[in-house]
């Protein structure tokens, strides 16, 4: 707020001035009244009015100038009713008590979605445990009545897993809540799990599982580690070229870091598509010639890793190779409150 | 014979765990009345307890600790909430292993098998006919003779003398190779089993191995 605005918004109050002023002036003439009393008159009227605009103008400037700087230098915007000094003039405080109505009510809307999604998220997990009752009851029945269909229903029940899985940590991920348990975990434990996992289908598509080095432990949640580890593979598989196929694990101890690189000599990825994988629901052109492509593996291998402080990264060229590199930090920090 | 008890309250589930474990040659109880487990289990004295978490009445960690407090019975905890606070949780009150749904009914079987191994220390000295079976140092002794396994072909015999007389499929011993870090292909397992049938054939054991076709293999007694 400048002069010249505060002028302008006050041109209404100002042209009355200037016209009861006129009449005065008029009266004053029309009753002869001699030149040192209109001048006298004059002055009172014009300096008392000058004065009170003066005021006016200076306490408005003082709050609005205030008031703009914090909400600028605000974050949070809405936290700007907690920031401002008791005002002196009405407006200022009608518009106070009110942006802490508006405060309230929009805190409430939150609070209330922010209950349902943490509904929503409850439910959903406990009904991702309650379907993998049938699926385990699949499992058993598969393997208790050997039929010829067997490898096939092993196939989609191992499926159903990973779409179930994914949508677990979906929801895990997108809580904001801390989920996971960070410990020292032996590296070849967990990809020994996501090994077991997918033996059936490596060993049917003749994929050799190579790997090398993995004797060392990291900082990190095992559960979600294995989750990631298990959809780099479940890309490397489903985009494998047929002959000669391998995926290779390998671990390097660096000076600050740990990296583990999953390689595999599957169809790569094009270079123009590379830095946009990790995006939700992203599939580019493998994915879209693949049907089973939900485009969330690798945007969950990001997000995960994010939330565990690891990086992650990705190489590859076309029609060669693709390598995941997730790295973990040799973190002091962890260390010591797992003492 | 080991005796299984089976704590699971999904009936289907639990039904066909049951069949699992009776064709692998284990005694399995299921739980009929989940108000007192507790005694029950006191009763039946299991060797090893296969355990859920979510229970109807009583929390598995509940019933985890309860046991613990009076006996050293192995305890599997098996669970469809794979989070790493469960099973750390599970295992710092004494479970011996920790296993989530869906699992493999092989890998469920391997781990049963190696926590009554842990627990049953009497098997020190194995032998198979004359030989003396020393698995850390890959060998097998007869007086002063000594076949050297390599780390496979031992894995792969251990496997089929724990199940001797009982045809073991290539998945079953697949299965026992990868859970061992060993991750091989159809070709190696191939390779390994004449290359351990040949070396048991140096010393005379010809009828050893015995291939069905279609099935898997047999080591006789």
């Amino acid at each position: 707020m400048n002069k010249k605005e505060y002028l302008k918004d006050k041109w209404l109050t100002i042209l009355i001035i200037l016209v009861n002023y006129f009449i005065i002036l008029l009266i004053l003439f029309a009753f002869k009244i001699n030149v040192q009393a209109t001048l006298a008159i004059s002055g009172l009227y014009l300096i008392g009015f000058m004065f009170i605009l003066l005021i006016e103008y200076l306490n408005k400037r003082t709050f609005y100038q205030d008031f703009k700087k914090k909400l600028d230098s605000l974050d949070q915007k809405y936290l700007i009713v907690e920031m401002l000094q008791e005002p002196n003039f009405l407006e200022a405080k009608i518009l106070i008590e009110s942006l802490y109505e508006i405060d309230k009510s929009m805190m409430e809307k939150i609070s209330e979605y922010k209950n349902k999604t943490q509904e929503f998220k409850e439910y959903v997990e406990l009904w991702i445990h309650e379907v993998k009752l049938p699926v385990s009851s699949l499992t058993l029945i598969t393997h208790n009545h050997k039929t010829d269909d067997a490898k096939k229903i092993l196939e989609q029940i191992h499926r159903l897993d990973n779409y179930l899985e994914q949508i677990l940590y979906y929801v895990r991920s997108e809580n904001a809540e801390k989920d996971y348990l960070i410990t020292k975990v032996a590296l070849s434990k967990v990809i020994s799990n996501v090994a077991l996992k997918n033996k059936d289908i490596l060993l049917e598509k003749n994929i050799d599982f190579i790997v090398s080095d993995v004797n060392i432990e990291v900082m990190t949640d095992s559960k979600w580690l294995e989750f990631m580890i298990n959809q780099i593979i479940d890309n490397s598989i489903k985009y494998s070229k047929g002959k000669n196929s391998f995926i290779k694990i390998v671990a390097k101890e660096e000076k600050n870091r740990v990296d583990l690189a999953i390689y595999d000599n599957g169809i790569g990825i094009k270079e123009e598509e590379l830095p946009r994988v990790f995006e939700k629901t992203y599939t580019g052109s493998n994915g879209r010639n693949n049907k089973n492509s939900t485009g969330m593996g690798l945007y969950l291998v990001k997000k995960l890793c994010t939330k565990l402080g690891h990086k992650v990264n990705i190489k590859s060229k076309n029609n060669e190779f693709t390598c995941v590199i997730i790295s973990f930090s040799k973190d002091n920090y962890y260390q010591v409150l797992n003492k | 014979m080991p005796k299984i008890k089976i704590i699971e309250d999904d009936i289907s589930l639990a039904k066909e765990l049951k069949e699992l474990l009776e064709n692998a040659g284990y005694i399995a109880i299921e739980t009929k009345d989940f108000s007192n487990i507790y005694e029950e289990i006191q009763k039946e004295e299991p060797n090893l307890i296969l355990l859920d978490i979510n229970l109807p009445k009583i929390s598995g960690e509940v019933l985890l600790e309860k046991i613990r407090k009076e006996s050293n019975i192995p305890i599997i905890m098996v669970t469809s909430r794979n989070n790493e606070l469960d099973e750390v949780l599970s295992m710092s009150y004494g479970a011996d292993d920790y296993i989530t749904k869906p699992y493999n009914p092989t890998i469920l079987l391997l781990r049963i098998k190696a926590v009554l191994k842990r627990t049953d220390r009497k098997l020190d000295k194995i032998a198979y006919r004359e030989l003396e079976i020393i698995p850390e140092k890959g060998s097998l002794r007869r007086n002063k003779e000594e076949i050297i396994l390599t780390k496979n072909e031992m894995i792969i015999f251990l496997y089929l003398f724990q199940n001797q007389e009982k045809i073991v499929t290539r998945d079953e011993l697949m299965t026992d190779l990868w859970n061992n870090n060993e991750y091989i292909n159809d070709n190696a397992l191939t390779v390994n089993i004449s290359r351990l049938r040949k070396k048991l054939k140096e010393i005379g054991y010809d009828d050893a191995i015995e291939t069905r076709k279609g099935q898997g293999y047999i080591l006789h007694e």
